[in-house]
């Protein structure tokens, strides 16, 4: 074969040609045997992805807190945000983005908001602002105390007031209303260290009623699975897209949301 | 007896060629490296160009569903933070068609040279990229080969794994065109080709 092969080149060299149209027929041969093959195995697995993403569709919708969310439910796009209050990205995307996508679009019934929480260990704040969020959004007045939390994310992480923005953000009388679902969230620990601990007069300690929320939230993330914040999850028609982790300008998500609403 | 003239003449023939056959594998170890390398990119860049341009979510192929890809991808382009968002669409809208004329180009072997040079200066510049956002502490995905894979440890191994086979390809395939050139120069034309009536 070296050898033909060698005969081949010697005649080529000559020729001034070298390599020769034989070798790139050859070639082509290869190519196309190599593209089909290809298409064939990327087109699989694409066919058997969205059976997997439905029945993950059917799982949140039964875990999902009903008052964390803003606009239509009959909108024909939800967008789910795992989100941590005091992550600073998390802090920008809604700053420069998510204001402006409930401002014209979940206000238009185009998009239906879910805030998820996944508040990360490393800030040592986000787990009880999240209660508060909670508590909120148990009254119906989860969008004021969302928007106050970001708005405010600097001053409540140096010092962890974050009561007093909540109150600056309500009615005195659902303020009220909020410190009662707040009792026993007093504390900062989160639920993941409180419910199984016994007390010293070996009691149970009672934990934070408001923490299910919480851990339902981050259950759904293990399930997507979330590992990042802000992470966006985007359901059109009843089909999820993959979840998309960072912040992302408003001219972008809009211009995706418009692809979607085009379709 | 012998001829003892004969003897170094003939021991001459086969060290003459076994150079010329060390020469010739050689130089096919050269062509099936480039081979390999060459079809190993375009599949690559074939696969990130379908990768990216795919209907999402079970949706059919059509102009919409592209532009939804498309739209997401730059979502993806947008999370690494590094242009401004015109900039961004433009990138987005432009990228995964500029790996589907290379991945062809690649397959065609025209201009092998070229071709290997400016797949090294992409994946150059995908590398630089990656290593910046993660050297920043963003969590995002990579977005090489469509939605859902986390840029991290793996994701620049693989890349600069790339790189480095693309580097090693590029250079071969400079070094054979010279090698070629210098040959095509220095060799004596066949009679046979060159005067084809002095055989008569």
């Amino acid at each position: 074969m070296f050898a033909a092969g060698a005969k081949f080149r010697e005649v080529a060299l000559n020729r001034g040609n070298y390599p020769s149209s034989r070798w790139r027929v050859l070639s082509q041969i290869i190519v196309v045997l190599a593209a089909v093959a290809l298409t064939c195995a990327v087109g699989t697995p694409a066919q058997t992805k969205p059976r997997a993403q439905s029945s993950s569709t059917a799982n949140s919708d039964e875990i999902a807190t009903p008052g964390k969310s803003i606009g239509n439910r009959a909108a024909p796009i939800t967008m789910e945000v795992f989100s941590d209050y005091q992550c600073p990205s998390c802090g920008n995307f809604y700053e420069s983005t998510l204001k402006y996508m409930i401002t014209d679009y979940v206000a238009a019934g185009k998009v239906y908001f879910i805030h998820r929480d996944f508040p990360l260990p490393m800030h040592p704040y986000s787990h009880q602002a999240a209660r508060w969020s909670n508590a909120a959004a148990k009254i119906g007045k989860f969008q004021e105390v969302d928007a106050a939390l970001f708005d405010n994310q600097a001053a409540w992480s140096a010092d962890g007031n974050i009561e007093k923005f909540v109150a600056a953000a309500l009615k005195p009388a659902d303020f009220k209303r909020v410190q009662r679902l707040m009792v026993g969230c007093e504390s900062n620990t989160s639920a993941a260290v409180k419910p199984a601990s016994l007390s010293g007069k070996g009691q149970a300690d009672r934990g934070c009623a408001l923490d299910i929320y919480i851990e339902q939230d981050q259950a759904l993330a293990k399930l997507l699975p979330v590992t990042q914040t802000p992470t966006s999850v985007i359901t059109y028609k009843g089909q999820r897209y993959p979840a998309m982790p960072g912040f992302v300008t408003w001219p972008i998500l809009k211009s995706f949301l418009d692809s979607l609403l085009s379709q | 007896m012998a001829d003892p003239e004969i003897i170094p003449r003939f021991a001459s023939q086969p060290v003459a060629g076994t150079q010329s056959m060390t020469k010739e594998a050689r130089e096919n170890s050269r062509r099936i490296f480039l081979l390999v390398g060459r079809l190993a990119f375009a599949a690559t860049f074939l696969f990130a160009a379908y990768a990216k341009l795919k209907p999402q979510a079970a949706m059919p192929w059509s102009v919409a569903s592209v532009k939804t890809s498309l739209s997401m991808f730059a979502m993806q382009v947008d999370s690494y933070q590094l242009l401004p968002p015109q900039a961004v669409s433009a990138a987005a809208h432009w990228l995964p068609f500029i790996e589907l004329g290379l991945g062809l180009w690649l397959l065609s072997g025209l201009w092998l040279r070229y071709s290997s040079l400016f797949t090294t200066l992409l994946l150059g510049g995908f590398f630089a990229l990656m290593v910046r956002t993660y050297a920043s502490g963003l969590e995002i995905n990579c977005g090489c080969f469509g939605p859902g894979e986390k840029l991290g440890v793996k994701s620049l191994i693989r890349d600069g794994s790339l790189l480095g086979f693309s580097l090693a390809v590029t250079v071969c395939a400079f070094l054979s065109k010279r090698k070629h050139r210098d040959e095509v120069i220095s060799a004596p034309a066949s009679p046979a080709i060159s005067s084809p009536q002095s055989a008569n």
